[in-house]
């Protein structure tokens, strides 16, 4: 057996999962990843559904979502104990110490501030990833293109100038 | 900070509560059991996890072009789907369900995500999947993505939905080509295999995971 999947393997397998969530006879939606994270702190913060629209309007994307999360929780843990073996507490990347620096607050308070506009970038495009980029493009959905536009190019543009490159391989 | 007052739920639950309330809400929808939809997250996580493209070296390092398993393998799942669906739907098996063309948000919110994807070196499906692993960095971002959760909450009448913007419609790519609808599907996902294929492999690996596997499992030695 080996311990990690070819990336065509990968895709075929996402392939499936995402016709399965769409048919009828599975979810008959599309699968999205980040609705549940306002509707999570929503219910960490017990905020008033009366006061706040937003909640409402997500209430039930971000009870899916919240279930599937705990599920992508639960896959990821033992994938990662029982077949990729990768499962080790760590506080900073291999990659980061070679191309960033070797300070764990850098890397924490970077992390921090990323995640914290990512669920910003995230609500205001109202998808992410996988229910953009994923998910909608496999609709052919123009919303979808152009994000998956904008944020290829961000991504790109912002790895050249945060991270340091040059003479390494 | 004092002006910042959170308008809470009267009823006194415990978080434990609220989690409840959400399984619920799911065992009232139409969108499959809550077995299926756990099912379907311990799937996706398995995946991420078995593909190892959860990793800081394969999403901060495509940001660097350093690797582009990222990009081969979702132009792969674009593609193979965009074909599937099309057909899925036109036979009544399943229903689109697009969302719309909020201009200013999507650009925005596409430059913020793409920004941070870079310096997190994760996005909101693989993050679960790197915290699920031992990640506490990941788990530092995921407070801080709850915060701005939080935050667009809070602040989403006042500020955040007029600065979306108002929607252009919900056009996907067919609506432009009327007549030709089932070849436009088709071309559109044979080009984006294509482009998967044809994206050059590179890849960034990260030994503290490598060094734990027998030689003869290396990909990097092979």
């Amino acid at each position: 057996m080996t311990n990690r999947l070819p990336w065509w393997m990968g895709g075929i397998l996402m392939s499936f999962l995402l016709l399965l969530t769409f048919s009828i006879y599975g979810a008959d939606r599309a699968i999205g990843a980040s609705t549940y994270v306002p509707y999570a702190a929503s219910l960490i913060f017990n905020l008033d559904p009366e006061k706040y629209s937003y909640i409402n309007h997500i209430k039930d994307s971000g009870s899916w979502e919240g279930v599937m999360l705990l599920g992508v929780l639960f896959g990821g843990f033992i994938t990662s104990v029982f077949i990729t073996k990768s499962f080790r507490i760590s506080l900073i990347p291999t990659a980061w110490k070679t191309y960033k620096n070797n300070s764990i607050t850098s890397r924490l308070l970077w992390s921090f501030f990323s995640g914290f506009i990512m669920i910003i970038g995230a609500r205001l495009a109202g998808g992410c990833t996988s229910g953009h980029f994923m998910s909608g493009m496999s609709q052919l959905a123009i919303s979808a293109m152009i994000f998956g536009g904008v944020v290829m190019l961000t991504l790109v543009i912002t790895g050249k100038l945060f991270y340091n490159t040059k003479g390494k391989k | 900070m004092a002006d910042i007052i959170f308008v809470t739920n009267e009823e006194n639950t415990t978080v434990m509560d609220r989690v409840f309330t959400m399984v619920e809400n799911v065992i009232h929808m139409e969108h499959g059991s809550v077995a299926l939809v756990f099912l379907i997250g311990v799937i996706f996580g398995g995946i991420i996890q078995y593909t190892r493209v959860d990793k800081f070296e394969k999403i901060a390092g495509f940001s660097m072009l350093k690797d582009t398993i990222i990009p081969k393998m979702l132009f792969l799942t674009v593609g193979l789907t965009s074909i599937g669906l099309y057909f899925m739907i036109d036979a009544g098996g399943a229903h689109y369900h697009v969302k719309p063309i909020i201009l200013q948000g999507l650009i925005i919110g596409g430059i913020l995500f793409g920004i941070s994807m870079a310096i997190l070196g994760k996005c909101p499906g693989t993050g679960p999947v790197s915290i699920a692993e031992g990640r506490i960095d990941v788990l530092v971002g995921a407070i801080g993505g709850l915060l701005g959760g939080l935050v667009f909450t809070l602040y989403y009448d006042d500020f955040f939905k007029p600065l979306m913007g108002e929607s252009l419609g919900k056009d996907i790519l067919t609506d432009y080509f009327k007549g030709d609808e089932d070849m436009t599907a088709i071309i559109f996902g044979l080009v984006v295999i294509a482009i998967a294929i044809a994206i050059p492999k590179i890849e960034l690996f990260d030994e503290a995971d490598l060094c734990r596997l027998p030689d003869d499992k290396r990909p990097d030695k092979k």
